[in-house]
């Protein structure tokens, strides 16, 4: 385990990872005739699924402008500029030419509930109705020898072509027998790796898929590991987070439909756009972190008006999400909303490092500019605003929240 | 003859042996052959950390498990008489927050869960109730999601929220949010009464007879006419043992044999692992078969659940329907369906008594990690049952975290003395497709049986 005062070291002195938002004018016209012509390839292919997006959103009362606002919210979200939105309506409507399989591990299905927890504009109709989600154990009509062989009919039918969606983690402990699956009681890791082969993608949905998650919290008695651990030479998405974000498991579709490519990466395979910057650059009690107005204890003054959590726990600082931006259940509210810090759930070693009752606040840092170690208390918050964090992450996120006026950006 | 069937739409998969003899299921095992370690991860940890992973142990009931292990913590001061104060405030935003979830999960489980298969025994084509795209099935998930928002407004999120802490909660909600929490759970109100029981809330409360069951319109019409064409209303039946570990608002706690409901001694239960697999290789001999453990009260199984609870508490509809079609599916997934309608009226009421201007959190005097060595249980009423959670600390972190689900106490395996709950259910099925509705009835849980 990490010392928690070397890592807060690490954490206030580290260079922020910074998001290219504007990449240049050439780059995005390339890129709007690349997803042109693929969209346009993309509808002479035949529909998996006989769904009309717009008729669907007609008889759910869904109207086009409400759809329309969706469109260029989940344009700004995929790090797009708004000239690619009717792109993205277009790409949502051709959703239904990728087929999707979806397979559960060591996992607590979490994410298969975030997933239906989200229906904006009624996604429950995108995902559902739209997108075509070949096999998933959890929300399918057939069930036992059917549903084995509807799965190998789509490996078979959708070769090289389907997406694989993976939530839970890989227990490697015991040759595997920590989890079967099936009549023959195939491994998780056999039939991670059969349904990879033949796969176009790999996207890892939640912190197990990702990063092991809590089965791998030490002593880690199953020896879980994370999708990217076993699967090689296929492109791997992670999208981490416990559960993972809705929103950013249709961006990934989305822009796979709308490129035919997965979405630029960081080092850790989390698309960048979902998780190029921190909690903390765009959290709604960021003004209170600023002005050194921090709850001291659960219940206090602090606690009743909002102020900022790093006291109490808050790892937004170190955590790289969206979701102070989209929030969960279809923006309804997000952990700090409801007054408890950040756990940072989509780190990896979070369970180990970060699990929330413990506070960064008193561990002993050296101030990013230099100097003697100190508390972040008596180092003065100042030190700790946007600039010494890293202003580039900060504008970047503010940019796509659309917070931060052009001027602003430009000094 | 012996078939292998495996059970999905549920979190996670179970595996169904069954024997025949004369066209009919003459033995059965379930094995749950997916485990994590939960127990294990626990030990060495800092005690308040707890709650960050036994939510975890399950994406559909983690309110359940965060609610347990908060009151195991709680439990510990009250045994080292440095008893806590929790504010009424608190305690009503944690039983509003449970009480959602099972909202949630029973609507889904219906829907989801049980009805395709059930529909399936009479026709090909689910229509309405299909998965993923028929009318019925949509509405059903979209009413859970709108239902859920009310919990996210005070847990932050759902699923996983980490809300509750000890001596109290974290969130204080505005007079704004228990109003938007009202409107969300009036999506489900309305749902029950146009699609699900075809009558108002109210006068759907008020059934007390057989009679009632003629009233029924809509989805639960359409239910219970299958139910008695293909005898769901025989089929399905245990030992008639009901227990209910928790108490609370709605729910009494206890445990039922024959008539009389009898109080429950906590230090009554017993945990076995003689058929469960072991991390130690070695000790996996052949009569080692899942890795769901088994749970015995007074060395006798019962079965916990919706309907236990629907008896012991005495809500009368479900009695009568009980006293017809005893332990059989019908009368179990009725009384899962039946206390949908109860918990959200009883949640509207609790939302109503709360007073703003309580405090939500009352910080302990002491820390857990000043304690030298201490225990703390709980018990807490989940979607499919009772939940236990009990915790030793010693020295400021946790020695050992012992879990046993509702789904251990209907799922787990036989013992010498008599068959387990759904085992016994099982037998006498007359075909593969009717067992799996039986099991299916106990809503099935692979993820939290095993953790
Ligand atoms: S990442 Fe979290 S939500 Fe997902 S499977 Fe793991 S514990 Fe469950
Ligand atoms: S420390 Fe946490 S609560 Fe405070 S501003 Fe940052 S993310 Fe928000």
């Amino acid at each position: 385990m990490i010392d928690s005062t070397q890592m807060v070291k690490k954490i206030f002195t580290q260079k922020s990872g910074r998001v290219e938002t504007n990449k240049g004018e050439e780059y995005y016209n390339s890129l709007f005739e690349k997803a042109k012509s693929r969209l346009k390839s993309l509808r002479v292919q035949p529909a998996l699924r006989d769904v009309d997006i717009m008729d669907v959103l007609e008889t759910e009362g869904v109207n086009r402008r409400d759809f329309m606002k969706w469109v260029s919210a989940t344009t700004a979200t995929l790090m797009l500029p708004p000239m690619f939105a009717p792109l993205v309506a277009e790409a949502t409507e051709l959703m239904n030419r990728v087929p999707v399989i979806w397979i559960e591990l060591q996992d607590c299905a979490g994410n298969t509930e975030a997933l239906l927890r989200s229906s904006a504009p009624t996604v429950d109709d995108l995902l559902f109705d739209v997108l075509s989600l070949e096999f998933h154990h959890a929300l399918m009509a057939c069930a036992g020898h059917d549903a084995e062989h509807q799965l190998d009919e789509a490996m078979e039918h959708f070769k090289d072509k389907y997406l694989l969606f993976v939530e839970g983690s890989i227990p490697t402990g015991m040759n595997g027998n920590y989890g079967t699956i099936g009549p023959a009681g195939e491994t998780f890791q056999e039939h991670l790796m059969r349904l990879s082969k033949d796969a176009a993608a790999i996207v890892a949905v939640g912190t197990c898929a990702t990063f092991g998650g809590v089965p791998a919290a030490a002593p880690n008695p199953t020896k879980a590991v994370g999708v990217m651990d076993l699967v090689r030479g296929k492109p791997v998405v992670n999208i981490p987070a416990c559960p993972a974000n809705p929103a950013n498991m249709v961006g990934v579709v989305l822009h796979y439909v709308l490129t035919g490519q997965i979405p630029e990466l960081d080092s850790l395979l989390r698309p960048k756009f979902a998780f190029g910057y921190r909690i903390h650059d765009n959290c709604e009690r960021r003004a209170h972190f600023d002005a050194g107005e921090f709850v001291e204890e659960w219940g206090d003054e602090g606690a009743k008006n909002n102020w900022c959590l790093y006291k109490v726990g808050c790892k937004g600082p170190m955590t790289f999400n969206n979701c102070s931006i989209i929030r969960y259940n279809e923006g309804t509210n997000w952990p700090i909303g409801a007054g408890h810090g950040c756990i940072g759930c989509s780190e990896p070693d979070f369970w180990d490092k970060y699990a929330y009752q413990r506070p960064m606040a008193n561990a002993n840092i050296k101030p990013p500019t230099g100097g003697v170690e100190r508390t972040v208390d008596e180092f003065g918050l100042g030190l700790l605003t946007a600039t010494a964090i890293g202003i580039g992450v900060h504008a970047v996120a503010s940019v796509v929240a659309n917070k931060k006026s052009k001027e602003e950006e430009e000094k | 003859m012996k078939t292998v069937d495996l059970v999905e739409r549920i979190e996670g998969e179970a595996k169904l042996i069954c024997s025949w003899k004369n066209n009919k299921v003459s033995d059965a095992r379930i094995d749950f052959l997916n485990f994590r370690g939960f127990e294990y991860i626990l030990e060495e940890k800092s005690p308040l950390d707890a709650l960050i992973y036994t939510p975890r142990i399950c994406g559909i009931c983690g309110q359940a498990h965060l609610k347990a292990t908060v009151e195991a913590l709680e439990n510990i001061y009250e045994n080292i008489n440095e008893k806590i104060e929790i504010s009424n405030k608190a305690k009503l935003l944690r039983q509003i927050g449970l009480n959602i979830e099972i909202i949630d999960s029973h609507i889904k489980w219906f829907y989801l869960f049980i009805m395709p298969d059930i529909i399936k025994l009479n026709s090909s084509d689910l229509g309405i109730y299909a998965p993923l795209k028929g009318k019925r099935w949509l509405e059903a998930c979209k009413t859970a999601s709108e239902t859920i928002k009310a919990l996210a407004i005070i847990g932050g999120q759902w699923p996983h929220t980490s809300y509750m802490n000890v001596g109290g909660v974290m969130s204080d909600p505005t007079r704004m949010d228990l109003i938007n929490m009202q409107n969300y759970l009036q999506i489900a109100i309305d749902f029950f009464e146009d699609s699900v029981s075809g009558v108002s809330l109210e006068d759907y409360l008020s059934f007390d007879s057989l009679n009632d069951l003629e009233k029924l319109d809509k989805d639960m019409k359409y239910f219970k006419d299958l139910c008695f064409k293909y005898h769901l209303n025989v089929y399905g039946k245990s030992h008639n043992r009901f227990i209910s570990l928790a108490e609370s608002n709605l729910f009494r706690s206890g445990k039922i044999k024959q008539k009389i409901v009898n109080k429950i001694d906590l230090s009554k239960i017993a945990e076995s692992n003689e058929y469960t697999f072991s991390l130690n290789e070695k000790e996996n001999i052949s009569k080692k078969h899942t890795w769901s453990k088994l749970v015995t009260y007074n060395d006798n199984f019962f079965e916990t659940g919706p309907l236990a609870r629907a008896i012991i508490s005495n809500r009368r509809f479900i009695k009568e329907l009980h006293k017809s079609f005893d332990d059989s599916v019908f009368t179990r997934v009725m009384a899962r369906v039946d206390e949908m309608a109860f918990l959200i009226n009883d949640t509207k009421s609790l939302i109503s008594q709360i007073d703003l201007l309580e405090n939500s959190f009352i910080k302990p005097k002491i820390s857990l990690n000043d304690i030298e060595k201490a225990s703390g249980l709980s018990v807490v009423e989940a979607c499919r049952g009772s939940l236990y959670h009990k915790i030793d600390i010693e020295n400021g972190k946790i020695k050992a975290y012992d879990v046993i689900t509702p789904t251990v106490w209907n799922l787990g395996p036989s013992n010498k003395k008599e068959k387990g709950i759904a085992q016994k259910a099982i037998i006498g099925s007359p075909n593969i497709e009717i067992a799996k509705i039986v099991l299916r009835s106990f809503d099935v849980c692979s993820v939290c049986t095993t953790h």
